[in-house]
């Protein structure tokens, strides 16, 4: 007998007494949903209760506020994945706003000294929490919410969801490698009790709402 | 981790004398417990949320079997090894047969309490890999040589001068008191570490049954980046963290951190699923998950089966009188605070941990804080019973238990004891009362003053009150 049968031996015999269906029965506790027209306003405000910065589109009234943004943290380089069109667009057309130049996710992650900011099209906002959704699914590169020092998501209005449950039910069956959940910049308060920003990832979180 | 659990006492007193522990513990679980509060109170759901998780928790101790088997079949179609390790030599060893089959000589591990249990880092290191801890307490502690001393703070205890005088040691930093510059030191060295390990370790926080998910919880992003940039990933994780459907991970989610440090949700949540799929730039090639009996399924048979409802937030820890005095180290292991005066001596067995149970008030404040709703103080005071079945007390306790209930028994008994006392008392410390007994006593006074007992016994004092008697 192996480990593994062993191990479900021993659990077989300390869940024997409980026999009937697994789970069942209604559970409270289910959150209140959010009325669809106040989703993108609650996503507002979540995301900046998580020490996010929230900048409304569209782009090109953004494309000031988001240069000096990027300025003030010392960026310099910006990159985005390759198949990302609005995330291409938004970071080439920032170039103009400040000593900016644009790299690729490879060149960051080869050990760039430069600052850098990583552009990305959300796949989902959530507006409970103040949460970007950002997944592996279809070859999607994380590299710009990961290693990158400022983070920017793009969050097309129409992609906010009220609720976590809302975000993962597209992915109940047969999930990417890699769903993240990520909800404002980088902390720890692991020196003194005193919360730092940038701990490993990301140093600010801004997310670009567009109508 | 080396199991010291037996010298608490000697191990609190040491903690009480020491005056930086003392301010540190203070303003931690002090800032803890005000930002839970905050994060509860401005959470209308989080009673049926709570009561929610706890059924959820209860079902899957029911069907762990199930469940579990759900999750490894998931996990393997979905390309992840699944190994499984009845107690923690065999732990250590697959652990160790892991990094040489993949030829691992430089792991970066996040944040995982069940890989303390196992002493995951000495095992590696013993067959020649380096292991850096890459949360930044976890990072601090082991330039320091130290266990963690909280669940989810490990370095409370730490200054930041300590930790300047350790990072310009170990990283040749030059010193400083700033504490942004300090993150930003370790961030430089810990990423390098990222971009050139050829594996990321890391806990897990739930494993999701129906699809195969390892999901990680961390503020600082050392778990994803741990997930995502290594050739490998090894997870190491109890077999009871299973939860059955992807579905009910939001109501998990809004609990451990409200629960943990007062947020509405971490900074982030990474639910990782297999190795990395054809057509994906990053992510693991390969993916191990290594699941831990190490006494658990032996706690699922008895009747401290819901300990394993636990998701690790640490809420006990910060509210306990006695963690906020004596700290995580005194505990003697892995874990501290009420739930590890529970799990300890159930994983590491009752005779090693006997002074464990003791070390708690009963003030019940655990369990009006645990998100799952663990019976703790039932659980705590059932263990002491169980000390005393087992014959794991002094013969002197027991005879003075057996004294007590027998007088306690006897109302008239207890009512001449009384008055005798009263009258000895007050002639003795003239009211001041007693500042020491001789033995067997002495334990009693030694760290705590009884008042004198009354003149007036209080049942007496109750009856002429109701004009009873006078």
């Amino acid at each position: 007998m192996n480990e593994r049968e062993s191990l479900f031996r021993r659990l077989s015999a300390a869940c024997g007494g409980h026999h009937g269906a697994a789970a069942g029965g209604p559970l409270p506790g289910e959150a209140p949903i959010a009325p669809e027209g106040d989703r993108v306003a609650l996503f507002a405000k979540t995301f900046t209760a998580a020490d996010g910065l929230l900048l409304r589109g569209p782009v090109e009234s953004a494309l000031s506020d988001l240069g000096e943004v990027l300025r003030a943290e010392g960026v310099t380089a910006l990159f985005f994945p390759e198949d990302d069109a609005a995330a291409r667009e938004i970071a080439e057309a920032l170039v103009p706003f400040g000593p900016f130049h644009l790299t690729t996710g490879a060149e960051v992650r080869g050990g760039s000294a430069a600052v850098t900011a990583g552009f990305r099209t959300a796949e989902a906002a959530i507006a409970e929490t103040g949460t970007i959704v950002e997944t592996s699914g279809s070859g999607k590169t994380l590299l710009p919410g990961l290693i990158a020092d400022v983070h920017v998501s793009i969050v097309p209005a129409a992609s906010v969801v009220a609720r976590m449950e809302e975000a993962l039910s597209a992915f109940t069956a047969d999930p990417p490698r890699n769903i993240s959940f990520l909800s404002g910049p980088s902390r720890t308060g692991d020196i003194e009790q005193t919360l730092t920003v940038g701990a490993h990832g990301p140093k600010k979180a801004i997310a670009l709402l567009l109508p | 981790m080396e199991l010291n659990a037996n010298a608490f006492g000697r191990n609190a007193r040491k903690a009480l004398l020491d005056k930086a522990l003392q301010v540190a513990l203070g303003r931690t679980t002090e800032r803890f417990l005000a930002h839970r509060d905050a994060a509860v109170a401005a959470f209308p759901e989080f009673e049926a949320t709570r009561e929610r998780a706890s059924r959820i928790k209860l079902d899957v101790l029911d069907h762990l079997d199930t469940y579990l088997l759900r999750f490894i079949e998931e996990a393997e179609k979905r390309g992840a090894i699944v190994h499984v390790a009845r107690d923690a030599a065999q732990a250590r060893e697959i652990a160790t047969r892991i990094a040489r089959d993949e030829g691992v000589t430089l792991a970066v591990k996040s944040k995982s309490m069940a890989s303390e249990e196992i002493s995951f880092n000495e095992a590696l290191q013993g067959a020649g890999v380096t292991v850096v801890e890459s949360d930044l307490g976890e990072f601090i502690i082991q330039l320091a040589g130290e266990a963690p001393s909280h669940i989810i703070a490990p370095a409370v205890h730490k200054s930041r001068q300590e930790i300047s005088g350790l990072f310009e040691r170990h990283l040749g930093g030059p010193r400083t008191d700033s504490i942004p510059e300090l993150v930003g030191m370790a961030r430089r060295h810990l990423r390098a570490k990222f971009l050139s390990a050829g594996m990321g370790v890391s806990g897990g926080n739930f494993l999701v049954a129906d699809t195969g998910s390892v999901v990680l919880v961390t503020n600082e992003g050392n778990g994803r980046l741990g997930t995502v940039l290594p050739r490998t990933h090894l997870a190491v994780v109890g077999i009871e963290k299973v939860i059955p459907r992807m579905s009910d991970l939001p109501t998990f989610l809004r609990l451990l951190p409200r629960s943990a440090t007062g947020q509405a949700i971490s900074s982030y949540v990474s639910i990782v699923t297999g190795t990395r799929r054809a057509g994906d730039p990053e992510g693991p090639e390969r993916m191990h998950i290594l699941l831990l009996d190490c006494g658990r399924s032996a706690i699922l048979e008895g009747k401290y089966r819901e300990i394993l409802k636990c998701v690790r937030c640490a809420a006990c820890l910060n509210v306990c009188p006695v963690y906020q005095s004596v700290g995580g180290h005194a505990y003697g292991w892995v874990y501290s605070g009420p739930i590890g005066a529970v799990l300890t001596p159930l994983l590491v067995g009752l005779a090693e941990a006997v002074a464990l149970p003791d070390a708690s008030t009963l003030c019940g404040a655990c369990a009006d804080v645990c998100p799952v709703k663990i019976p703790l103080p039932d659980f705590l005071l059932e263990l002491r019973s169980d000390v005393r079945e087992q014959g794991l007390k002094t013969p002197g306790e027991i005879a003075a238990m057996k004294g007590y209930a027998g007088v306690m028994r006897r109302a008239g008994l207890l009512e001449a004891i009384e008055r005798i006392a009263g009258v000895l008392g007050q002639f003795f410390t003239k009211g001041k009362g007693i500042g020491g007994l001789p033995y067997p006593f002495s334990g009693w006074t030694e760290r705590r003053d009884f008042p004198a007992p009354a003149a007036l016994p209080f049942r007496k004092q109750w009856k002429i009150r109701r004009g009873v008697t006078r």
